[in-house]
């Protein structure tokens, strides 16, 4: 649907969350993401009590779009902290959070967060894309344990990896981190 | 009143402006100019407006109100982009406007904010500069600009910084809206109506119609001043701030048309503000008659950037009931 569609049908029913994500997925996609940032926000502002799914989606992708502006670490991390603390027993975020410690080299703290993720996560939602499959807390543990001296925790991890279903690109780097170690 | 929704559903046409290249464009404004061609200055910025509506449940880490520069670079820097539209409000050509180096900034707003376009003995984009004193001193430029259509470039060829009228001593000048086709002409104020013209670099006061009609709420410049029939019309916002559970001055705008007389005395305004997507901070910076429909163009929350053409007719209505 064209942007046009989308923001002429939220004129008619502004603080709708499901039009309001409609429009910032779309702006999204075509890398306007300050537009984005403002629908997203108001998919979760007005859609916390209707729609959790599409809140938690939000703050998540809210996060994604700070983190591709750059030097925001600080609003890149509040906005997974968000998701998290918006619904705690979903997987997504513990994902997000642990990943974002990883980019920054902060591997305790990835491994806490891929550990935690491992323990609380009870579901995820696969109908939003939030870059999340069953197996990649587990793989975020694997490399943060390496990087934290847990070597043979490393392997076993990725040992245990290649029995899943991976995508191309998970497959590739975990048989290239096993090979390195 | 949404008017996005009322001019859409009367035969109107929303479009966004997105700007390639960049994250968004906000503030924009359009101008038709002489040869015909629709042509806004959209204004980018380094920054995103992070702002919580509703009951600001999801702030961010500074507040449900911020501008979210990188961490490591304060500055809320400001670039100008001028495109030009076919009749169906596609973005046809786009250009970033290419600004003299005319000195060092030296304050965190850097580069011309919200400017209108407006075709004098040339065209202009006018707009506040707060760069120039290490305290933020706003004040207008008139930026002198050369629109090149053959490879479609635009560049500052020349800029004014406009002292206010005499003391000349406010802090911030801005939302000075130019009177199109009354060159160096602007409506300063809108409570009660102060026109000024420019000579030079000096601002001189030459109307304040204070036996004009007063809003009850003061209305701040938005769009340029053109004509629409026997009247002059303008787009002018108001604000009504709160504050947010940090104590931070936080605001909601709302729009009205307001109507003036050939002496620019305001002779009416909307009885009813507007909004264009019920957002929070929504702001018109032009308008412009385009084949007997209007053309508004505005920005919503500073991080997108719309124009939408409102059939002629319910403009009539809305003067209508200005009056």
């Amino acid at each position: 649907m064209l942007i046009e569609t989308i923001i002429a049908d939220l004129s008619k029913d502004p603080f709708n969350p499901e039009l309001n994500f409609q429009a910032a997925v779309k702006y999204d996609s075509q890398n306007q993401i300050a537009s984005a940032v403002s629908f997203y926000l108001r998919t979760a502002e007005y859609g916390k009590d209707t729609h959790p799914s599409l809140v938690y989606a939000s703050l998540l992708r809210l996060a994604k779009c700070f983190e591709q502006q750059n030097d925001r670490l600080h609003t890149v991390s509040n906005c997974i902290l968000q998701a998290l603390a918006y619904l705690p027993y979903r997987s997504e975020a513990y994902f997000w959070m642990s990943r974002f410690f990883e980019r920054q080299r902060e591997y305790q703290e990835s491994y806490t967060w891929a550990e935690l993720g491992l323990h609380n996560g009870q579901k995820s939602d696969p109908t939003i894309d939030l870059e999340f499959t069953d197996y990649c807390l587990l793989f975020e543990k694997g490399v943060a344990a390496w990087w934290i001296g847990r070597k043979d925790e490393a392997v076993k991890i990725f040992n245990d990896l290649l029995a899943y279903d991976l995508t191309l690109e998970y497959r590739e780097s975990v048989v290239r981190n096993l090979a390195s170690i | 009143m949404n008017l996005v929704q009322k001019a859409v559903a009367q035969g109107g046409k929303l479009a966004p402006l997105a700007i390639p290249g960049t994250f968004g464009g906000m503030n924009p404004s359009v101008f038709i100019d002489p040869d015909g061609d629709i042509l806004v200055n959209v204004r980018v910025v380094n920054y995103i407006l992070f702002h919580s509506e509703n009951v600001q449940i999801f702030p961010s880490r500074w507040g449900p109100l911020a501008y979210l520069h990188p961490e490591k670079d304060q500055r809320l820097v400001t670039e100008n982009y001028v495109v030009r539209l076919n009749n169906d409000l596609n973005i046809t050509d786009c250009t970033k406007v290419e600004m003299l180096n005319l000195h060092e900034p030296i304050w965190e707003f850097v580069g011309l904010e919200d400017a209108r376009l407006v075709y004098w003995d040339g065209y202009y984009l006018i707009g506040v500069r707060r760069d120039t004193t290490t305290n933020g001193v706003g004040r207008m430029e008139l930026s002198k600009v050369e629109i090149n259509k053959n490879n479609w470039s635009v560049k500052e060829v020349s800029r004014t910084r406009i002292k206010a009228p005499q003391p000349d001593n406010s802090y911030c000048e801005k939302n000075w809206v130019p009177v199109i086709d009354r060159p160096f002409n602007f409506i300063k104020w809108h409570s009660p109506v102060e026109v000024v013209s420019v000579v030079g670099d000096q601002a001189m006061q030459d109307t304040l119609h204070f036996g004009g009609l007063k809003p009850e709420k003061d209305q701040r410049g938005s769009s340029q001043v053109i004509r629409w029939g026997d009247h002059y019309i303008s787009i002018t916002h108001e604000v009504d701030l709160f504050k947010n559970y940090l104590g931070q001055k936080d605001g909601i705008y709302n729009h009205r048309l307001c109507v003036y007389d050939d002496e620019l005395h305001l002779i009416g305004i909307s009885p009813e503000p507007f909004k264009f997507l019920d957002g929070r901070i929504e702001f018109c910076v032009g308008a412009a008659e385009h084949n007997g429909d209007l053309l508004i163009s505005w920005g919503f929350q500073d991080n997108a950037a719309f124009i939408l053409q409102v059939p002629g007719e319910l403009v009539n209505e809305m003067v209508a009931k200005c009056l």
